[in-house]
């Protein structure tokens, strides 16, 4: 090999190793994009406008609405199906916050009805929908539910204070 | 079923155990976007720290601050939601113009970026417990709609019948 060529593969080499440095370097700055779920996203798709997703274990609890009018739904992720939730959904009622526990049993709800804004707790084998009083007075908005649904975390307005209640389920 | 159903409905709430999540020092009055982890034994809130929204982690029920590796910049921080154990938390995060979702390892200190394609702006998310999926609420042509991601490849699962992760360094104290 010649003087030249050696030279020439040297260049070659380090050029090579520039490249991948760089390569890393970006990847490792920006990160790789995660990749989607494609079957679900056709069934969230379906459901128009969709918003506030809550995920647990083979559960996705979510905002979505066609036409001006949003609802609850709760996808089963093992089946990729939304299940019934009767009783819940009111054309009255404007969902703003919803979690889910891990069985899909227990929906912790913020939803704004007849000019408040309450939060509940929906048992899906029951069908019942349970006020959850804040005490002291308050305006919920966000909501978070431990997995045995034991447990709720909520973001509570009070006197111009955001402030966050954790509160024990029977 | 139903009528019983109908009876606790009727029920008061009243006698339900309830607290406030604990103070984590002065400075720090607006507490918002709560999370806890999926056994409850962790909650991450965000908090104004400065002036900037800031993603805190407190055990429960003691709220004793719970270090993290890499939370401490690209504010404002929003949405956060933990795995089971608490081992991850993913948040949404500024990154100059962009709102960026990340995910921190607190068992190894990684911290996962997981950017979205130019013409999505990511909202809010959830992680679902064993930290397989991440559902991430996107902005794109003025609509919302909610995404999923598959993320078995990228984080070992946190479950159940795991260790708790421990965060490194030591833990602070509320002052």
């Amino acid at each position: 090999m010649s003087r030249w060529q050696r030279r020439r593969r040297h260049a070659l080499m380090g050029l090579g190793l520039l490249a991948g440095g760089l390569a890393l370097g970006l990847g490792g700055c920006l990160g790789e994009m995660p990749v989607p779920m494609a079957g679900l996203d056709r069934q969230l798709e379906q459901a128009g406008n969709s918003q506030a997703p809550a995920l647990s274990q083979d559960w996705l609890a979510l905002i979505g609405g066609r036409g001006g009018r949003d609802q609850v739904l709760l996808i089963d992720l093992r089946s990729r199906l939304p299940v019934p939730l009767p009783g819940l959904n009111r054309t009255d009622a404007q969902p703003l916050s919803v979690a889910v526990d891990g069985s899909g049993e227990r929906l912790a709800l913020v939803r704004q009805l007849e000019g408040r804004t309450e939060l509940v707790l929906y048992r899906r084998a029951l069908m019942s929908v349970e006020p959850i009083a804040m005490q002291p007075a308050g305006v919920p908005r966000r909501v978070s539910l431990r997995a045995d649904g034991r447990e709720l975390a909520v973001e509570v307005s009070r006197g111009g204070l955001w402030q966050v209640d954790l509160i024990q389920l029977p | 079923m139903l009528l019983l159903g109908l009876i606790c409905s009727g029920c008061g709430s009243g006698s339900w155990g309830r607290r406030s999540a604990s103070p984590i020092g002065l400075g720090s009055s607006n507490r918002q976007d709560p999370s806890l982890s999926g056994n409850g034994r962790l909650l991450a809130s965000v908090v104004e720290r400065g002036g900037r929204d800031t993603v805190v982690l407190q055990e429960q029920p003691s709220g004793r601050l719970v270090p993290m590796r890499h939370l401490q910049r690209h504010q404002p921080h929003r949405s956060p939601s933990l795995s089971w154990n608490g081992r991850y938390l993913a948040v949404l995060v500024q990154q100059g113009s962009r709102r960026l979702a990340v995910i921190e390892d607190r068992a190894t200190g990684a911290l996962q970026r997981l950017p979205l394609p130019g013409d999505m702006e990511p909202e809010r998310l959830s992680l679902s417990p064993d930290g397989r999926q991440l559902a991430i609420e996107v902005l794109r042509g003025g609509r919302s709609r909610v995404q999923l991601f598959d993320l078995s490849g990228r984080l070992e699962p946190d479950l159940p019948a795991g260790l708790a992760a421990r965060g490194g360094g030591v833990p602070e104290s509320p002052p």
